[in-house]
Formats: C-alpha cells, sequence, structure tokens
C-alpha cells in the first residue's frame, strides 16, 4: 500500500517537471492568426502571457484605428521563438500574413519575444513615413520597456499600442470600407432586381408561346379571333375566348379569368411588390453583417521598424 | 516541293511565335532585376545620408577619435563615387560595388564600437535615435539585397534554358550577378586598445 502510493506521488511529481521543462516554440505556421476567424481581433496571445483585459483593451482601440485610417495592426506575443534571429522571424511573419492593404501596404507588426526579451516592430512599406525607425524606437524605449523590464507585460503593451493610435490618428483616410460595402450593396441590388425581372418576364414569355399551341395540328399558330364576356364582378372578369389555328382551322374555346383594369383592387399589386421586397432584403442583408473572419489585406514589408531588447 | 516549301514555312513561323513570347517574358523578368537593383541602392544611399548626421552627433562627444571619424567619412566619400548603371551589371562591377559598402559597413562598425566608451553619448536620445535608424537601413539593406538575389535568380533560370538560351543570346540577354555574404561579415570589428 505504502508503495503504491509513493510510485503515484512519483509519477505526478515527474508529469510536473515534464509540463513546466517544456516551453513552446513556435514557429511561422504555428503561430496562430486569430484574424481569420475573427475580423476584430488583433492580439494573437497562444501563450496567454496577455490577460484577456488587456487583449481586450487593445483589440479595441485598433479597430477604432482601422475603421478611421485603414491601417491593420498585427501583435503577437510569444513565450518563445527557439533560436531564430528576432528581426528575420518578424519580417517573414509579416509577408507571410501580409498586414495591411494591399497596394497601400499599411500594416504594422509588433512580436514580443518572452525568452529573448525583446521587442520588435515591423511597418509596411507606406507606414513607413508616418511611423518612422526612430519613432518606433522612442515609442519602444519611453513607453513600453520600462514595463516590460519588471515584466508587466500588459501595462507596456498598452501603452504603447496607446502610443501608436495616437501617432497614427488621421495619417490616413480609410477610403476601404465606404468603397467596398457601398458599391457592393448597390451593385447586389442592382442585379438581385434585374434578375427577377428578367425572370418574371420570362416565365411569362414562355407561358404565352406555350398557349398558342394548337391541339389539333400540334403547331404554335393558335390566334384569339372571338371573345365573349360571361361574367363581371368584384373585379374579375370571366371571358370565353376562341382561338383559330392558323394552320389547319381548328378552333379552341377558353374561359379566362382577368382582373378587370378599372377596378381599384389590392391583390394581384400587393403579391408583385412584396416578391421585390423580397429580393431587396435579401440584397441589403448579404452586405451588413461583418463581424466573421478574414486574412490581412496583403500588404508587404520592406524590413523597417526596430526592435529594443529590456 | 511545294510542300516542303509550306513545311519550312511552318517551322519558321513557329520558331517566330516561340520567340515572341519568350522575349517578352525575358524583358519583363529583366525590367524585375533592374527595379529590384535601384530598391538595392536606395537603401545604401539612405545609409549614407544617415552617416553625416552620425558623424557630427558623435564628433561633439568623441573629441578625440579623430582617425575612425575620418576613416567613416573617407569611406563614404569612396562608395559615393562608384555608381553603377544596372543595364550593364556585370559581376566585376557589382563586386566593386559591394566591396565598396562593404568598406563603410566596417567603417561604421569601428564607430559604433568606440561610442560604447562615451556613456554620455550612449544616453543622448538624438544618437540613440540615428542608431535605431542605422539599424533599421541596414535591415532593409539586406531585404533589398535579398529580393534583387531571387529577382536575378529567376531571370538567370529563365534565359538560361532550352530552348530559350538560343534566343536569349541572340537578343543580348544576359546573365545577372548575385550579392554575394561579404567575407568576414560575420566577424564584428575588434576594438583593439
Amino acid at each position: 500500500m505504502k508503495l503504491l502510493k509513493s510510485t503515484i506521488l512519483l509519477l505526478l511529481l515527474s508529469l510536473c517537471f515534464q509540463v513546466k521543462a517544456q516551453v513552446k516554440e513556435y514557429t511561422l505556421e504555428n503561430v496562430p492568426n486569430v484574424r481569420l476567424q475573427n475580423k476584430m481581433r488583433y492580439v494573437s496571445n497562444p501563450g496567454g502571457i496577455l490577460s484577456q483585459e488587456a487583449c481586450d483593451s487593445i483589440d479595441s482601440m485598433l479597430w477604432k484605428l482601422e475603421q478611421k485610417t485603414s491601417i491593420e495592426v498585427a501583435v503577437v506575443v510569444l513565450p518563445s521563438i527557439g533560436n531564430n534571429d528576432c528581426f528575420q522571424f518578424t519580417h517573414d511573419l509579416f509577408n507571410k500574413w501580409g498586414v495591411g492593404k494591399k497596394g497601400k501596404d499599411n500594416g504594422l507588426l509588433i512580436l514580443l519575444v518572452e525568452d529573448q526579451r525583446k521587442i520588435r516592430f515591423e511597418t509596411g512599406y507606406g507606414l513607413e513615413g508616418d511611423l518612422p525607425d526612430a519613432i518606433c524606437k522612442r515609442i519602444q524605449t519611453r513607453k513600453m520597456n520600462p514595463f516590460f523590464r519588471n515584466d508587466n507585460w500588459d501595462g507596456g503593451m498598452v501603452s504603447g499600442i496607446q502610443s501608436i493610435c495616437a501617432r497614427l490618428d488621421g495619417s490616413m483616410t480609410n477610403d476601404e470600407a465606404n468603397k467596398d460595402e457601398e458599391g457592393g450593396n448597390i451593385m447586389l441590388l442592382f442585379f438581385a432586381a434585374a434578375g427577377f425581372v428578367m425572370l418574371v418576364g420570362f416565365i411569362g414569355g414562355i407561358a404565352s408561346w406555350r398557349a398558342t399551341r394548337c391541339p389539333n395540328c400540334k403547331k404554335h399558330m393558335l390566334q384569339r379571333t372571338d371573345s365573349r364576356l360571361l361574367s363581371l364582378r368584384h373585379g374579375v372578369k370571366r371571358e370565353e375566348v376562341v382561338y383559330t389555328c392558323r394552320n389547319c382551322g381548328h378552333k379552341v374555346v377558353r374561359e379566362t379569368e382577368s382582373s378587370d383594369d378599372n377596378y381599384r383592387g389590392g391583390g394581384r399589386g400587393g403579391l408583385g411588390g412584396g416578391i421585390f421586397m423580397g429580393g431587396l432584403g435579401g440584397g441589403l442583408g448579404s452586405g451588413g453583417g461583418g463581424f466573421s473572419g478574414g486574412s490581412f489585406g496583403g500588404g508587404m514589408s520592406g524590413g523597417g521598424g526596430a526592435g529594443s531588447d529590456f | 516541293m511545294k510542300k516542303s516549301l509550306i513545311i519550312t514555312l511552318a517551322v519558321i513561323v513557329l520558331l517566330i511565335l516561340l520567340g515572341a513570347g519568350s522575349y517578352n517574358s525575358m524583358v519583363d523578368k529583366q525590367e524585375g532585376v533592374t527595379k529590384a537593383w535601384s530598391n538595392v541602392e536606395n537603401q545604401y544611399q539612405r545609409r549614407t545620408n544617415l552617416i553625416q548626421n552620425l558623424v557630427n552627433t558623435v564628433k561633439g562627444y568623441a573629441t578625440h577619435e579623430k582617425s575612425t571619424l575620418e576613416g567613416v567619412v573617407a569611406a563614404r566619400s569612396k562608395a559615393t563615387q562608384i555608381t553603377i548603371d544596372p543595364d550593364k551589371l556585370t559581376p566585376e562591377k557589382l563586386q566593386a560595388y559591394q566591396k565598396a559598402q562593404g568598406d563603410v559597413t566596417t567603417a561604421l562598425g569601428k564607430l559604433l564600437a568606440i561610442t560604447e566608451n562615451y556613456p554620455a553619448l550612449k544616453a543622448n536620445e538624438n544618437f540613440l535615435e540615428l542608431q535605431s535608424q542605422l539599424e533599421g537601413t541596414e535591415n532593409r539593406i539586406a531585404v533589398e539585397r535579398g529580393r534583387f538575389n531571387e529577382l536575378a535568380k529567376e531571370y538567370n533560370a529563365y534565359i538560361r534554358k532550352f530552348p530559350r538560351n538560343m534566343f536569349a543570346g541572340m537578343f543580348g540577354f544576359e546573365k545577372k550577378p548575385y550579392f554575394e555574404a561579404e567575407a568576414g561579415a560575420e566577424k564584428a570589428p575588434k576594438v583593439e586598445f
């Protein structure tokens, strides 16, 4: 009994040691890109180094920044990247994810590597004017490193993001959102409406053509030759119409119902209008919700930015 | 007789079409290499521009380090004298350019090494920012050189493959050289007293 207890204890202890000794080393492939699940998330924090409050606060600041200026910022906090060079890792990750809008290249990647005690900013080509290397360094030395030296990851990161947002606010305008959504919505609407109208017309055309088929000689030669009113009540006109085949002379008599043109009733008009509104609603609805995931814009970096040891 | 004439004509037309397609691709790729080259030059130029600022800042603090400071200024002027026409990039010209810039790197390294001895200078914010700008420029140089090498490699592979190598020779497309790793670049300059 005593032996069993001690062996179990030993096993548990060894397990603890196993877990503690391993610090996960991240590579370019296994750094999670949180934006893919949710476009409003900017912080990739797989080791849990930052607290949830800090992440939320940062997310909201960066969301506002992106809405205002279309600048894409990614924050990555990793416990370790092994022996990889910090600059090279940041640079490769930036271009792999394509941070920043394509063409504008206005992306910023912030990487904090805990075991190397390094912070690195990488700016896209288009951001080098507004956030030059010297400013990056200044933000790190004044606003972030003092916190990081005391292992205050939350404090340092939030402070840094605040400075960055203050610096980049008003640096450029966001003409992405309007261009895209408005244009997209209107186009969708137009096509939906046009398509619907065409479809209705098409179906109507087919129906009319089929009605001209003569049952006797099977040719589409029927023509309306005579009509006789049967009854007219509540806006509903009932007629007896005679069709004659131009080919074989065969006569067909049909009873038809139609709405009286003079009668101001509700019915038919309402139905057509209802379908149209449905199409409109569908078009608007699909353009609205943007709270899904997505990749970065495809921006590129030429190695700009700055790094600090703390 | 007539049949063989038609066949010969057809073959000639085919060759011309192939040639035209290849030629256009070669032009595109060559232009890509030229552009990459100007990007590299831009970054080296950026570094050159930073150097004057750096020398002036250090002069104020390290008044007795005349030789090191002069070394940097001399290396810089030598490097600016070497200009390369990207269309005539031969391996020798590229090597000369790379060597001149390499000398600048070495001189800069010496300068930065001696600044370690001047704590007042190291604490100077202006100097720190210049240093970070220099670091950033060195990183950018590395990135642009890498891109140049990549594009040069694509271009070279393209013009050397058969049967394009025949057309390439005819139209005057030549191999582009690569940036090689600088000999001794791995060793940081030591400061001896």
